[in-house]
């Protein structure tokens, strides 16, 4: 294997680790504010999905369209399942029994949903962009790639923006931080609670969108991405969103070149050997470190 | 999860209870046992024979999945994996001319190694690092299992025994080992690791502080569970006569072996030997009217007991009784 070929896989994985952290975000800000695993993110990503590939199949709207138009309607549909199903399950500090079967209730129902409103074929999006790719020297670019890393990156940079310059951003990250001080400083919990799981759908659907350009997809598409999107979180260090984004990299690096060692059909299982590894080795994710030399200096 | 008695019912009060009310909970299960054990007097069809059998097979692994799930609040969306190991080990060690008891044993003994692989690195850890890797975990080792060669990969693996079939030996083979599950259950229930695994499940850092070891009574109980639900696996996998990986180590096994708990009542003994014949009996009718559709249905059902009834059929009934007892109370009162 040339340097060459070296680099574009070195390439692919980094433009694959801005779709990851779009697709880690979501569940990252439910799990900080709320202390819940969102086993239902992988239905919302099909949902996502699905709702681009309706777009663009009926309306002929341009799926990057379709993915800005997913952040809105996801967002509410997102406060609508904190309203309809959990508010009403008990908070705690950590996830409960309750809140993991709840969430998985949910994930089989949307799911299933999918089955039967658009069977079980796969479908894909396909636009003029999705074959086309440009080069640079030896590296080739594929421009739905560049598109959806792009894309990743904006609206990553836009959570940021609302995280540090809003009011609820500020609540949203006093939450995270310590749930009983901010309730002391006004925070109002349920409030923020709802909001921040609407935001965490809305990324969820868009995120779903964004890897809809990128891969074929069936009812069944978010389950791989699941476990993906908690590796990263661990990785990350659960609550930390500069974490978020090296533990894209670190999945993304990893499951692209695994496959010059293993056959491909092994890739599924990357993640789960990587989850393994960090939990042992770094249990308090990448932002652990940083944390422990914060306390060293 | 516990439900505490209302102030002004008695419970300890024996005046109040008639002597069936007492002793139900004890001969209860010796009548479901024995009326199991006595199936043949009934001369059922093997198609009768064939889903009460799978129903016993599911009692073993739901009460397994109990002791971990109910007892210590641990959810694990993985136990197909356990089961499907089970499954291969026993078919692999029939094949190798192992007599099946000890294949079973076999099996048992392949998962609750297995177990440790999960729980070694998550168990150590608070918060929802086990329930997530369990997710991940049964896709892994399905993976492995589709793209491993001297298993038959895909294409599954073929158990062959001499000798003729008889259905009826592996009912029993089902029954004794269903009975054998739910004796671990109670027993366990009663035991030092019972208490310490509730005092976990309501609060780790408490239950650490009084002299629990979180991290060793997980890890044990959850390799008890997993060895009934691989020697459930190797029953199943006997009878069957042919595994795949995408039949045994499918994620929808791992679903079903956790909504039979919840459905029946977590956290107790007899709850998921209940949520078991519920599933078990009504599943295959339920895919059958609606093969789109079904996993819809026990989702939003998951969703309804979790927000409405956390206690299961279980807590149905104790709610219910609690409810005649007050009004007859209330009856003589006045």
């Amino acid at each position: 294997m040339s340097a060459a070929d070296l680099l574009n896989l070195f390439i692919a994985a980094l433009l694959l680790a801005g779709v990851y952290a779009a697709m880690s975000v979501g569940m990252t800000i439910i799990y900080g504010v709320m202390k819940i695993v969102n086993l239902a993110h992988a239905g919302f990503l099909m949902l996502g999905a699905y709702f681009v590939y309706e777009a663009y199949d009926r309306f002929k709207i341009d799926p990057l369209l379709g993915v800005l138009l997913a952040f809105p309607v996801f967002f509410f549909l997102g406060m609508g399942v904190h309203w309809l199903l959990v508010r009403r399950i008990p908070t705690s500090d950590q996830p409960t029994l309750t809140s993991l079967l709840l969430l998985f209730g949910l994930w089989l129902v949307l799911q299933n949903l999918g089955y039967l409103i658009w069977g079980n074929a796969d479908r894909a999006i396909l636009t003029p962009r999705t074959l086309s790719s440009f080069e640079i020297g030896p590296i080739s670019f594929p421009t739905v790639r560049l598109v959806v890393f792009g894309a990743a990156v904006v609206s990553l940079v836009g959570l940021e923006f609302v995280l540090h310059k809003t009011w609820f951003g500020r609540s949203v990250r006093a939450l995270m931080q310590n749930n009983e001080a901010g309730q002391i400083v006004g925070v109002n919990v349920q409030r923020t609670a709802q909001v921040a799981f609407g935001v965490g759908i809305a990324f969820a659907g868009a995120a779903g969108g964004l890897l809809a350009m990128l891969y074929s997809f069936s009812p069944d598409f978010g389950a791989p991405f699941l476990l993906r999107a908690f590796v990263i979180i661990v990785l990350g260090g659960l609550e930390s969103f500069a974490g978020l984004a090296v533990g894209s990299v670190i999945l993304a690096l990893a499951e692209t070149f695994i496959i010059l060692v293993l056959p491909a059909s092994y890739q599924p299982a990357v993640a789960f050997s990587l989850l393994v590894v960090a939990l042992v080795v770094l249990p308090e994710g990448v932002a652990g470190l940083w944390n422990k030399r914060r306390r060293w200096a | 999860m516990e439900q505490e008695a209302p102030v002004g019912v008695k419970q300890g009060g024996d005046a109040g209870r008639s002597l069936l009310s007492r002793y139900a909970p004890a001969v209860a299960p010796l009548l479901v046992l024995a009326s199991l054990a006595a199936l043949p007097l009934a001369s059922p069809g093997p198609n009768t024979v064939r889903l009460l059998f799978v129903t016993l097979t599911l009692v073993t692994a739901s009460v397994g999945w109990n002791l971990l799930g109910g007892f210590g609040g641990q959810v694990s969306f993985g136990f197909a994996v356990f089961y499907g190991l089970g499954a291969y080990t026993a078919a692999l060690s029939i094949n190798g001319g192992i007599p099946p008891g000890l294949a079973f044993l076999l099996g048992a003994a392949v998962a609750a190694l297995a177990s440790l692989l999960v729980g070694l690195p998550t168990f150590r850890l608070k918060g929802p690092y086990f329930a997530i890797a369990t997710i991940g975990v049964s896709e892994a080792v399905r993976v492995v299992m589709t793209n491993l060669p001297w298993t038959g990969g895909a294409s599954g693996y073929r158990i062959i025994e001499k000798g003729r079939f008889f259905q009826m030996h592996h009912y029993y083979t089902a029954l004794a080992l269903a009975a054998l599950a739910v004796g671990i259950s109670t027993l366990v229930r009663r035991s030092k690791l019972g208490l310490a695994l509730i005092a976990i499940r309501e609060d780790q850092d408490a239950a650490s502080d009084l002299g629990v070891n979180p991290f060793a009574a997980k890890l044990l109980v959850h390799a008890l569970a997993a060895a009934l639900a691989g020697a459930a696996g190797g029953v199943y996998a006997r009878y069957a006569a042919f595994i795949d990986p995408d039949g045994v180590f499918a994620f929808r096994n791992g679903i079903a072996i956790l909504l039979m708990p919840i459905i029946g009542g977590v956290g107790t003994i007899w709850g998921p030997v209940i949520g078991a014949f519920v599933y078990g009996l009504i599943h295959e009718e339920v895919v059958a009217y609606f093969p789109q559709a079904h996993l819809l249905i026990f989702g939003s059902l998951l969703i309804l007991i979790i927000l409405f009834e956390p206690g299961g059929v279980m807590g149905l009934l104790q709610t219910s009784l609690r409810f005649i007892r007050a009004r007859s109370s209330v009856g003589s009162h006045s």
